[in-house]
């Protein structure tokens, strides 16, 4: 298929995306959002209590930072699948830092260890050419290994350090939890570089057509080392208000991070196809999933069912993704 | 074959297949030369590890991941991945413990195995018939796999009591030899004749090489790929069986990081993740290599955790390796053609 006529189908799939079922698949994840919270609350008294509301925000943001950084790297055409193991060995270095360095300076040594574990995973799948799943598959084991080795097994380390712990207690108006303040600043960082900037503009030349932007003599390699960088940046920012949430570290402290940060960026619209991504989507998408997982613990349904709920929007994300994509083609 | 078009340089194609066959043998005997290694490394610092009840449950370990990374091979060499192995082995496993204290073993081997190609099934047709990315697919069927294994055991653990003849599966021997290495020995020989001499294999590869020319020779793209993940389920629920009947008490937390495991054994044994063939010799040999390290650093009293380090860095060793063998084809292609 020759330029022009991609360049076709991208102007009649504009037509077309203002058809009502475009407009509903474009945005349906707000719809549901709106209405899962409208019947939840209107169904069960103490879901409309601000003290689950707060608790919702809260879970929200844990997710919802990972999902920004991971947005960026879907978008550039790679994944990230070892958030998991990377925020639990962020988790570790800040309980053992935090005794010696005080709060500033462990905040700073955890965001930049972390850049320096998403740089690492870049170089990688970059230099070594290895599929990024794969690839971050295997250095998921080696950060959770590494981890395990640090705490001689999965210990529990208690972090109790007040200044430290007000990070993921402590809230604004009694309401607004610091993590999702942060989480919205994040957000914010993200819609800038994706939207606003040249990074933002290679990143997604990068992941609609690899051979293209190497063609046009972009440094795809530096370009998608430094999104796997931005990825373990913000795990590693989530890793720390955990860590002060939890008042605990282990190197198991983040299992399944991983799946519930790819299936947020996935519900919310980011095509795993690279090239294109809603922020927008992202952050709806934890705030769903955070409302659904507080639903699911005040209806008591028995926590295991997480992992089947967890799995299933994922997949169904996917299907409606495939409609979508197949209205804009039609 | 016989109709291809004439523009086909058939000296390209005949030194390509050369080329790739030369590449297998020599990574067969990679791992080969490498396991030989590990293995008289192991016995000389290793006290205890060359006995005969060592070899033996090294035997047993390596047999059960090679089933599975038989099954993954297949499905790599059509260019897709499995990613739900783990969790199908801890639920198949659970299924046939749970059989056992109502039927008889054959009848709780076969639910075992029925719902293992069930699970597969399901990966299929989703991969297939909604043209979703197999490996976010099996990812979102990892973790509902792994939910409905804990929904069903509430977190307990399930321990076979009645027939304990069931436990024959892992410690009986024929001729010296353990039945899961027999178990294994036969997995490997169906699914060999499967993937080099029946349509099903060579469509198989046929789909992993180039996935439209495959369309185009009318080649039923969905129905093999189906076909092959309901084998994967297939091989992942042998494994089940085995594991269940090796412990004897099964619970959902089994079988975590088993998708890498098979995967691992998978690329290390030469099967290139471009797709479009499968090295099921090599497969079987990476499978004791790893088995015979775990053991070896089990005597050593190392702890567990480096095992994790060591699966870890030799997939990524596997994996680079991967990289160089198919710039060296590439290479080999252009100076040939």
């Amino acid at each position: 298929m020759d330029l022009s006529e991609t360049a076709n189908r991208k102007v009649n799939g504009h037509a077309y995306g203002m058809s009502a079922l475009g407009f509903l698949t474009r945005y349906y994840i707000q719809f549901l959002l709106v209405i899962s919270v409208v019947i939840l609350a209107l169904v069960n008294p103490y879901f409309r209590t601000v003290g689950n509301l707060e608790n919702i925000l809260l879970q929200a943001s844990f997710a919802g930072i990972g999902a920004a950084g991971m947005t960026l790297l879907i978008v550039s055409g790679a994944f990230d699948l070892s958030v998991a193991g990377l925020l639990g060995l962020c988790g570790v270095l800040i309980s053992e830092l935090l005794p010696s360095l005080g709060v500033v300076l462990t905040v700073v040594a955890a965001l930049f260890f972390g850049v320096l574990l998403g740089l690492l995973n870049g170089l990688v799948v970059t230099k070594l050419r290895i599929p990024a799943f794969i690839a971050t598959l295997g250095m998921m084991n080696i950060y959770l290994a590494l981890a395990f080795i640090w705490t001689q097994g999965s210990r529990v380390i208690s972090v109790s350090d007040p200044s430290f712990n007000v990070l993921g207690t402590g809230t604004w108006f009694e309401v607004l939890p610091i993590p999702f303040l942060i989480m919205i600043a994040t957000y914010l960082v993200c819609y800038g570089i994706l939207n606003r900037s040249v990074y933002g503009r290679c990143l997604r030349a990068v992941g609609s057509s690899e051979i293209a932007a190497r063609t046009a003599g972009l440094p795809v390699d530096l370009i998608r080392i430094l999104a796997f960088a931005i990825v373990g940046g913000c795990s590693a920012l989530a890793g720390v208000f955990l860590t002060a949430e939890l008042s605990s570290a282990s190197a198991i402290m983040a299992t399944g991070y991983e799946l519930t940060v790819i299936a947020v960026v996935v519900i919310g619209g980011t095509s795993l196809k690279g090239g294109e991504g809603t922020l927008f989507g992202s952050f709806t998408g934890a705030l769903f999933f955070a409302v659904i997982s507080s639903a699911l613990n005040i209806l008591n349904v028995a926590a295991y069912w997480q992992y089947v709920v967890t799995g299933i929007f994922l997949i169904s994300a996917l299907g409606v993704q495939a409609l979508r994509s197949y209205i804009v083609v039609e | 074959m016989s109709n291809s078009p004439e523009w086909l340089n058939f000296r390209t194609l005949f030194s390509l297949s050369n080329a790739t066959r030369f590449i297998q043998v020599a990574e067969s005997l990679g791992v080969f030369a490498l396991l030989m290694i590990v293995v008289i490394g192991a016995s000389i610092i290793a006290p205890g590890f060359f006995t005969y009840t060592n070899l033996s449950n090294t035997l047993i370990t390596a047999s059960i991941t090679a089933v599975t990374g038989l099954g993954m091979t297949f499905a790599i060499a059509m260019g897709g991945f499995d990613l739900s192995v783990g969790s199908v082995q801890v639920l198949t496993a659970i299924v046939a413990a749970s059989l056992l204290s109502a039927v008889d073993p054959p009848l709780s081997i076969l639910g075992s195995l029925l719902s293992g190609l069930a699970l597969g099934l399901v990966n299929g047709v989703l991969i297939s018939k909604l043209r979703l990315p197999a490996f976010v697919v099996t990812f979102g069927m990892m973790s509902i796999v792994r939910g409905v294994a804990l929904l069903v055991t509430q977190g307990q653990s399930v321990m076979i009591t009645r027939h304990s003849e069931f436990g024959l599966l892992n410690n009986g021997k024929i001729l010296g030899l353990p039945v899961p290495f027999i178990i294994m020995m036969i997995v490997f020989v169906v699914l060999s004749v499967l993937l080099k001499h029946t349509p099903f294999g060579r469509h198989a590869c046929a789909i992993g090489g180039n996935r439209a020319a495959a369309t185009v020779s009318g080649i039923n793209i969905d129905r093999t790929t189906i076909a092959v993940f309901g084998l994967v389920g297939v091989t992942a629920a042998i494994s089940g069986v085995m594991l269940s009947s090796q412990l004897m008490i099964v619970d959902a937390t089994l079988g975590t990081g088993f998708e890498l495991q098979a995967i691992t054994v998978s690329v290390l044994g030469g099967t290139s993740l471009s797709g479009g063939h499968g090295n099921l010799v090599g497969t079987v040999f990476a499978a004791l290599l790893l088995a015979t390290i775990a053991s070896a650093l089990n005597i050593l009293k190392v702890i567990s955790f480096y095992q994790y380090l060591a699966l870890g860095l030799l997939l990524i060793f596997a994996l680079a390796i991967d990289t160089a063998r198919r710039a060296f084809i590439a290479k080999s292609l252009l100076s040939r053609a």
